[in-house]
């Protein structure tokens, strides 16, 4: 009754937009990566450097672009270990096309995006009409990717790239790095599909309940097909900003991707069984694995710990999210619950 | 065929390998009535109901729904039809909030630049609006359905049955797993829909929840039609001497 009363109305839906936005899942690794990050900033005067906080961005921005595509998939109820064999391969091919074919960088791009949307069709037919399982089905077509890299660059590669090329991943947007900038919109555009539109509703129903999904009528082999695509044409993006970061067209390029993009979406709060992701969430995944490993450098602890900080980091998400589910709890771990 | 009956199924026989499980089956489901259906294990009244929902295509027997044969060689035939059956492992979102659930399969949507989007807004009033009309207790459809109790899940899953236009609701066991204050409300919210105009079959073991609120009872016994009685003039006693016994005069 004082003057802090204030609209309730108001209040109470900007709490429930709030709500909404950080779904209990999110809150719990947005409060870990706030946590780090003010520890981070208190304790290191290099980590607090503008130019610092730039750069973990920017080393974050590929690996987040990618994982929104696995958080797509893995909500579906399903895994894309493809992903870096199709970056690696798009982005090569992209350079072969410059290279050899004598096209626009530009159209280049457009070719190398084309290829992973293609490898992602490919997958998504496997997985939807021939109902081969999606773990070691991907697994597969990554080797044939991979391969097929290899066998049409004969593993050489192609030094000194035209800043057509490079722009995407060394480019600037006012003072803003482009590839950071492409992230927020990748981003973007992701929460938006699968929040908003029927297709991401589908790609939830599918994740959440299979059965279910297919009692209704809807057509499950098309929204598969269209989930793997876009993880493919995700992963081409990836890797065509990753070949603007390095420079060169390295055969090799995009190896060593999928763990922290895996990372990035499990950390995110992804749950494994499908159903349940946010972008959001996969992008503070991503931010906690860039700190963890900006940490390292900036308080010169050894830097090949981050293998070890990563792994462990995976593990501690999988058994939150076991503890959240019900699958876990102290008497099991105890070994009381006999 | 009679107009009165919402249902009405013929000589339904059904046999799974040398499993005679239904012989020729009568059943009568007036309009607006709750008609309990019970019986032992595998006396057969969820395969009665699924050559109902057409899941189950019967070997012999006719099915007329409202007056019409009814060829219903899946669910998708049976829900034209008007009618829904509710499982007792049910076909809900747990991951999804209620309205979501109870707009599955027919979502309102908008199409901006060739995307479908969902009109969340629109299907957030509607389920809200009938939930308040079934009388159903669930606080916001933004709720999600996993932090929800057995019932309400139950009640989710007649909201969308309702919101497709159901006029005949299946229920198989709806209350064998909840406890008895959430059973009650169902139950309750049940002879609601039934006062609405609603017609219902309820499969249940608990004899006593067809006595409370059902209008007649019909008992299976080894896949045959043993009686049907009316609610008002029978005894706990009189339902279970048919489950156990069968027919008093034990013709065919």
């Amino acid at each position: 009754m004082t003057a802090n009363q204030t609209p309730p109305t108001r209040v109470e839906s900007a709490r429930a937009r709030v709500r909404e936005l950080m779904a209990p899942r999110e809150s719990g690794v947005f409060l870990a990566l706030v946590i780090f990050f003010v520890v981070m900033y208190t304790v290191s005067p290099i980590f607090r450097r503008p130019f610092n906080l730039i750069t973990i961005l920017r080393q974050i921005s590929v690996t987040s672009i990618v994982a929104m595509g696995q958080t797509l998939v893995i909500v579906s109820g399903a895994f894309d270990l493809s992903q870096g064999s199709i970056a690696g391969l798009a982005a090569m091919v992209t350079a072969k096309l410059w290279k050899n074919a004598g096209l626009d960088p530009p159209i280049a791009i457009i070719g190398g995006l084309g290829v992973g949307v293609l490898c992602g069709f490919l997958n998504g037919v496997l997985a939807a009409r021939f109902r081969l399982h999606p773990i070691v089905m991907t697994l597969a077509t990554g080797a044939v990717f991979l391969g097929v890299n290899f066998y049409i660059t004969r593993g050489e590669s192609i030094i000194g790239l035209p800043d057509g090329l490079t722009w995407l991943g060394r480019g600037l947007i006012g003072p803003v790095p482009a590839l950071i900038v492409l992230m927020f919109i990748v981003a973007f555009l992701m929460h938006v599909l699968l929040t908003r539109t029927l297709f991401g509703l589908r790609v939830r129903m599918i994740g959440g309940n299979l059965k279910a999904s297919q009692d209704v009528g809807m057509n499950v082999e098309r929204i598969r097909v269209g989930i793997f695509t876009l993880s493919g044409f995700l992963s081409a993006l990836g890797g065509i900003v990753l070949l603007g970061r390095v420079g060169n067209a390295l055969p090799q390029i995009g190896q060593g991707l999928l763990f922290p993009v895996v990372t990035a979406a499990i950390v995110g709060g992804t749950l494994l069984t499908g159903g349940v992701g946010s972008m959001a969430g996969t992008l503070i995944g991503a931010a906690i694995m860039g700190i963890a490993r900006n940490s390292l450098v900036v308080l010169q602890l050894n830097i090949y710990l981050q293998d070890i900080v990563q792994g462990m980091l995976v593990v501690v998400a999988l058994l939150i999210d076991q503890f959240r589910r019900g699958e876990l709890n102290w008497r099991i771990i105890l070994g009381r619950d006999r | 065929m009679s107009i009165e009956h919402a249902v009405e199924m013929r000589g339904i026989s059904k046999r799974f390998g040398t499993v005679q499980a239904l012989n020729g089956v009568d059943l009568e489901l007036r309009r607006g009535e709750l008609l309990g259906l019970v019986g032992d294990n595998a006396a057969g009244k969820s395969t009665l109901m699924k050559t109902l929902y057409g899941s189950v295509i019967p070997d012999a027997g006719e099915i007329f729904v409202e007056g019409q044969k009814a060829a219903l060689r899946n669910p998708r035939d049976a829900q034209a039809l008007g009618l829904a059956m509710i499982y007792q492992d049910l076909a809900v979102f747990n991951n999804l909030d209620v309205a979501a659930n109870v707009f599955t399969g027919r979502e309102y949507t908008r199409r901006v630049l060739g995307i479908t989007f969902l009109d969340k807004k629109r299907m957030y009033n509607e389920s809200e609006a009938l939930l308040s009309r079934l009388r159903i207790n669930i606080s916001s459809p933004k709720l999600l359905v996993e932090r929800m109790s057995g019932g309400q899940r139950q009640m989710v899953a007649v909201a969308r049955a309702i919101g497709f236009d159901a006029t005949i609701l299946i229920m198989d066991e709806p209350t064998a797993a909840l406890g008895v204050k959430e059973a009650n409300t169902l139950l309750d919210l049940m002879s609601e829909l039934r006062d609405q105009g609603i017609s219902i079959i309820l499969i249940t073991h608990r004899i006593s929840d067809v006595l409370s609120i059902g209008d007649r009872v019909m008992v299976l016994k080894g896949g045959e039609r043993q009686g049907v009685l009316n609610v008002e003039d029978s005894t706990l006693e009189d339902v279970e001497y048919l489950i156990v016994r069968g027919r008093p005069d034990g013709s065919g």
